[in-house]
């Protein structure tokens, strides 16, 4: 082993160096660029499961994901639900950020079904919301404010999630029951609520 | 049958970018940046827009890791037909030599391996198990390919251990320093996983504050670290006292062996007491890799000598 090949190596090394700090801070860049805003969510009023109104005031200022669920349902709300919980849990430190599961079966979930199902996830404080209302206007909201196809729920409700910045805009779709999906999810909250932290 | 030699090296060196390379990928996150495999976004060259993106794939698009992610797949295949070749050249020379041949026939083996392991952790969104088993892998993989090429060297240019007198402790000593280095490099990887794992329940808290939180088998690394150095300075006493009836091979890879060692054991601290970055991590890992090459290198060394 002559000098020539242990100075290569150092060569070596300090390219390999630069080159990856290059692409660690250019892959950083680009995590941390928010998703655009897609479009405004109209006002609606619809019911939390304590029994207070809730609007699209109350979007505001907030961070939100919401999902569209119903209580009795066999297939794909379960695993969201499930992937909502993880994600409750994990920002408990977080309460900027507010998850919110809208029922698409509002004659079956009652506020005590929604209280029940609240429990059954593990909710103890308000970051998680579960919303009834009158029918047609869920199917406005899914139908008009996600543009969600909305021709039969509560069955054919959507599994996506969806990211709300502080103005009620929507950010970005999710699959709610995709965990790759999630941890995009995960990223972009990060952003906002990091974006969020410096303001205050 | 010099060409052998030759590809077999340049397997080596290529080998050992791509595991830079992989680390890399991990470091930055771009793990998961094309959600399907072998394509990416279902193109065989990535989107370079988001308008190329399908519908289902559209909040994962990141252009950055797509093509992090695929030039990693793409060197990949690179290096696959690299130690191909490898095989094929030991195949024309070195067919009746069990120590040339079959090692880089198993090391094209586990290179297919390998790769299915690649497409595993996208389809289990980079499982952690995983994760460790693609790295030890490619370890075991480096390591065939340099006790084969070492082999075919001598067979080339003669057997410079031939005037080597290796007590047989040292066989032991090599052994052990191996054997530490891979469970050293496990419990590596599962700080390495442990922390991303906090990472995700506790957002936007500090790398360095999450470390602290992290179990004691961090210190169980730290401690192993000190072992393994300790070894390795014993190692090279014993050499040293040799003197002229130990190759020069052998004392190189010995004394490389202690000096990334000790810039292992700084770059460890460094994470530690500093800050997770990600450059530090990236190398951190890589030095490890070449540890265990040094490891191999020792062990073939001692058992040439012995021809």
């Amino acid at each position: 082993m002559n000098k020539t090949s242990i100075i290569s190596f150092f060569i070596l090394i300090v390219f390999l160096g630069i080159g990856s700090s290059w692409v660690i801070n250019k892959a950083n860049e680009s995590n941390s660029i928010p998703p655009p805003v897609m479009k405004k969510i109209p006002d609606f009023n619809l019911m939390n499961y304590d029994g207070k109104p809730f609007s699209r005031d109350s979007l505001l200022n907030k961070i939100s994901v919401i999902d569209f669920i119903f209580t009795s349902c066999p297939g794909p709300c379960p695993i969201m639900s499930k992937n909502m919980k993880e994600l409750y849990n994990q920002y408990k430190l977080h309460p900027d950020l507010q998850f919110i599961s809208i029922s698409v079966d509002p004659d079956y979930d009652n506020l005590e079904v929604l209280n029940a199902y609240a429990d059954a996830n593990g909710v103890t404080d308000k970051r998680w919301k579960f919303l009834r209302g009158k029918m047609i206007d869920i199917k406005n909201l899914s139908t008009n404010g996600f543009l969600f196809m909305s021709e039969n729920l509560p069955a054919g409700h959507s599994v996506k999630f969806v990211l709300l910045d502080s103005n009620a805009n929507i950010r970005q779709y999710y699959d709610g029951t995709d965990k790759a999906s999630i941890s995009i999810l995960r990223k972009h909250l990060n952003i906002f609520l990091k974006n969020m932290n410096l303001k205050s | 049958m010099e060409k052998y030699f030759r590809f077999s090296t340049l397997s080596i060196v290529t080998t050992y970018l791509l595991i830079f390379f992989g680390g890399l990928v991990r470091v930055s996150g771009a793990g998961m940046g094309c959600p399907d495999w072998p394509k990416c976004f279902g193109r065989w060259i990535p989107p370079t827009n988001i308008n190329q993106v399908p519908e289902i794939y559209i909040e994962k698009f990141n252009i950055v890791l797509a093509w992090v992610e695929y030039i990693n797949r793409l060197f990949g295949a690179v290096v696959g037909l690299v130690i191909l070749l490898s095989c094929f050249f030991a195949y024309l020379y070195f067919k009746k030599n069990k120590h040339i041949y079959i090692p880089i026939l198993m090391a094209l083996i586990l290179t297919i391996i390998e790769g299915w392991l690649g497409s595993m952790l996208v389809h289990t969104v980079l499982d952690p198990i995983t994760i460790t088993l693609h790295l030890l892998l490619a370890l075991i993989i480096i390591g065939l390919i340099i006790y084969s090429s070492i082999r075919a060297y001598i067979v080339i240019k003669g057997n410079f251990e031939l005037n080597s007198n290796y007590p047989q402790r040292i066989k032991w000593l090599i052994f052990s320093l191996i054997t530490c280095m891979v469970i050293e490099i496990i419990i590596g990887t599962e700080i390495r996983g442990a922390l991303d794992m906090s990472r995700k329940d506790n957002p936007l808290i500090k790398g360095a504050i999450l470390l602290n939180m992290l179990g004691s088998f961090k210190y169980a690394h730290t401690i192993l670290g000190i072992l393994l150095i300790s070894i390795t300075y014993y190692l090279r006493k014993i050499l040293i006292n040799l003197e002229l009836s130990c190759s020069r091979l052998m004392l190189f890879s010995v004394n490389s062996m202690f000096v990334i060692f000790f810039l292992q054991i700084l770059s460890g601290e460094f994470l530690v007491f500093f800050d997770v970055k990600p450059v530090i991590q990236l190398f951190h890992m890589w030095f490890s890799s070449l540890l265990i090459g040094l490891g191999v290198v020792q062990y073939t060394c001692f058992k040439i000598s012995k021809i």
